[in-house]
């Protein structure tokens, strides 16, 4: 009898223990996570979920009205052999990335070092810089640029006051993408911005010290402002770098949605736009959705694992 | 300290030099940065100027001077098109303070979370959270769309606005959880003495001490979802339901061709929300900007 009550004691405290258990797992954990609620709802529903069955509709033809069919890699397949619009918005989209990001950049830090040397009225020209990089991705900036890049538009009237005849830079396949890059150009202010903040950051001492060795000015600027900024260079890369793979208002808006002429403004996003709500081609355009995550992810795990090698970390 | 003595003879060596270097240095860079300002902000002055030209001058005038004023353009292209331009700016309106107010909540709701509550697993969620700052969002796209659309919400503007309530803009929780960072914990972990629940310490401690992010969020955000064209674009095909952006772009295709102060009056218009915002909190954007490099 004793050795009975002993053991259902045992086994209650044992439950015991176990509800403590839960109650202290409970009330350590339950606000954090309903904090998260929202979040978490957001991230497992519209984030990871589509993630998956992304990859999953990448292996089937899905036109949206009746079930996805599977059809194993071909879609795949028929990207990498048999879709020259693919090849060339791959070429466009590597064009637009390859010049517009240094370029954007480098005018980002040739006029953050020019008003960064004690400059009078900095914050209107921060704020007159800054100023399209707020409007740019508007859609009003691409008409706007549609028009100045036209036949008749705003830059052949300047150059024909020089005599010269300009083309019609939107509709040639030539210039094309260079008004697009010229645009991507005139927003430089944000990163701008980004590299005066990292300006501020260099000790001034480390400037005095050497000039008291003799150093000049272009070779301070060499062996220290440009090592010591090379964190912030690297994440303006990168993040400008996303920004422009990503790019699609102005291509849409400037090319009427065609990534004419000849396909040369056929950014990768407007091309997986067309195949996706042009042609309801859904399980083709998820290949490409694929495709891109796969290009970013290298592009980023590139960068980072090359960084060690000219980024300057202190400590 | 024994750095002290060839210094000051370095500087009177060269004074009279060095000021005068200074001064053409300064007179060369200021000609370049104003420059450079006309020829970044001539297009836009342009634009305005050509909205209230008479129609035959827009082509061929560099000048931005119009010789007569007029707002006819306006007045034609607010009703260019079968659906007023009062009916997409609304929607734009409404589209974007819905979208304010969700991120602001769901955003700090999280960034309260991670930055403060201590719960398991916190590292993990947070570094997912950062990976999906780098996520390009068309990989999402397609099963987002064919979820919206079995649930009836195409046409609607909560496919625009939902996800906010959710807090899907990874950015505005880092932003935060770095702000929240700064607060001392000092504040909560008094309050937490005094018996506060989490929730008291989120609502009355937290979020009046962060009214700087919270306006920076804010200001972003009605941005970012006032020049969004590829969401509306997608899910808005009825033209009542139009944004700004997505009426800007009917204008182009319709009329748009033989109507180009309309176009541009319109155009004007629909920059003038985010001006606004730029005219009032351009020190809190530039900050925000600085302390997190937000994209632009």
């Amino acid at each position: 009898m004793t050795a009975r009550s002993m053991s259902t004691s045992s086994v209650n405290s044992q439950r015991a223990v176990n509800n403590a258990w839960w109650s202290r797992a409970w009330s350590n954990n339950a606000p954090g996570y309903l904090f998260l609620l929202p979040w978490l709802i957001g991230f497992l529903g519209l984030t990871i979920g589509p993630i998956i069955s992304s990859f999953y509709l990448s292996f089937t033809n899905f036109d949206l009205l009746t079930p996805p069919r599977w059809i194993g890699a071909d879609n795949y397949i028929r990207m990498f052999t048999n879709d020259p619009k693919f090849v060339a918005s791959i070429r466009v989209t590597l064009f637009f990335v390859i010049f517009s990001v240094p370029l954007k950049l480098a005018f980002a830090l040739g006029v953050a070092l020019l008003l960064n040397r004690g400059m009078r009225g900095l914050p209107l020209y921060r704020a007159l810089f800054y100023l399209p990089s707020l409007l740019g991705a508007s859609v009003a900036i691409a008409i706007l640029w549609r028009q100045l890049f036209a036949g008749d538009g705003l830059v052949n009237q300047v150059l024909a006051n020089f005599g010269i005849i300009g083309p019609s830079w939107i509709s040639n396949p030539n210039y094309s993408l260079w008004t697009l890059i010229i645009l991507s150009i005139w927003q430089f202010g944000s990163p701008m911005i980004i590299f005066l903040a990292g300006l501020r950051q260099i000790p001034q001492d480390m400037y005095e010290a050497a000039s008291l060795d003799g150093a000049s000015k272009s070779r301070m600027f060499w062996k220290i402002t440009l090592p010591l900024l090379t964190p912030v260079v690297f994440f303006n890369a990168i993040i400008q770098t996303i920004e422009a793979f990503k790019s699609f208002t102005p291509a849409f808006i400037i090319s009427g949605g065609t990534g004419n002429p000849i396909n040369s403004t056929l950014f990768y996003t407007l091309y997986l736009f067309q195949e996706a709500f042009g042609y309801f081609r859904m399980g083709y355009a998820s290949a490409l959705a694929w495709f891109l995550l796969l290009l970013v992810a290298a592009f980023t795990a590139f960068s980072f694992l090359t960084s060690k090698y000219w980024v300057h970390y202190d400590e | 300290m024994t750095s002290e003595a060839p210094r000051l003879t370095v500087v009177t060596g060269s004074e009279a030099n060095n000021a005068w270097r200074k001064r053409t240095f300064s007179v060369i860079s200021h000609g370049l940065l104003i420059g450079a300002s006309i020829l970044m902000l001539y297009p836009l002055l342009w634009l305005l100027s050509a909205s209230f030209r008479p129609e035959n001058e827009i082509f061929n005038a560099t000048s931005l001077w119009p010789s007569s004023w007029s707002l006819d353009a306006y007045f034609r292209g607010w009703n260019g098109l079968r659906v007023s331009f009062s009916v997409f700016f609304l929607n734009s309106f409404v589209i974007a303070i819905l979208c304010v107010v969700g991120n602001l909540l769901a955003c700090s709701l999280a960034a309260f979370a991670f930055a403060r509550v201590p719960f398991r697993g916190r590292k993990f969620w947070f570094a997912m959270m950062l990976m999906t700052l780098m996520l390009p969002g068309q990989v999402t796209l397609i099963p987002q769309y064919v979820l919206f659309r079995s649930i009836g919400w195409i046409d609607t503007i909560l496919p625009l606005v939902a996800p906010k309530f959710l807090a899907v803009d990874g950015f505005f929780i880092f932003l935060m959880v770095q702000f929240f960072r700064g607060i001392p914990k000092e504040l909560d972990e008094a309050a937490m003495m005094d018996g506060c629940s989490w929730w008291r310490i989120y609502w009355k401690i937290m979020l009046p001490l962060s009214i700087p992010v919270l306006a920076t969020a804010a200001v972003f955000t009605f941005i970012w979802t006032w020049d969004d064209f590829f969401a509306p674009l997608i899910y808005l095909n009825e033209m009542k339901q139009y944004t700004v952006m997505l009426g800007l772009r009917t204008f182009t295709d319709s009329t748009g061709e033989s109507d180009f102060g309309g176009l541009f009056a319109m155009s004007v218009l629909s920059l003038v929300p985010i001006f606004v915002f730029f005219l009032l909190f351009q020190r809190l954007l530039i900050e925000g900007i600085a302390t997190t490099g937000m994209k632009r």
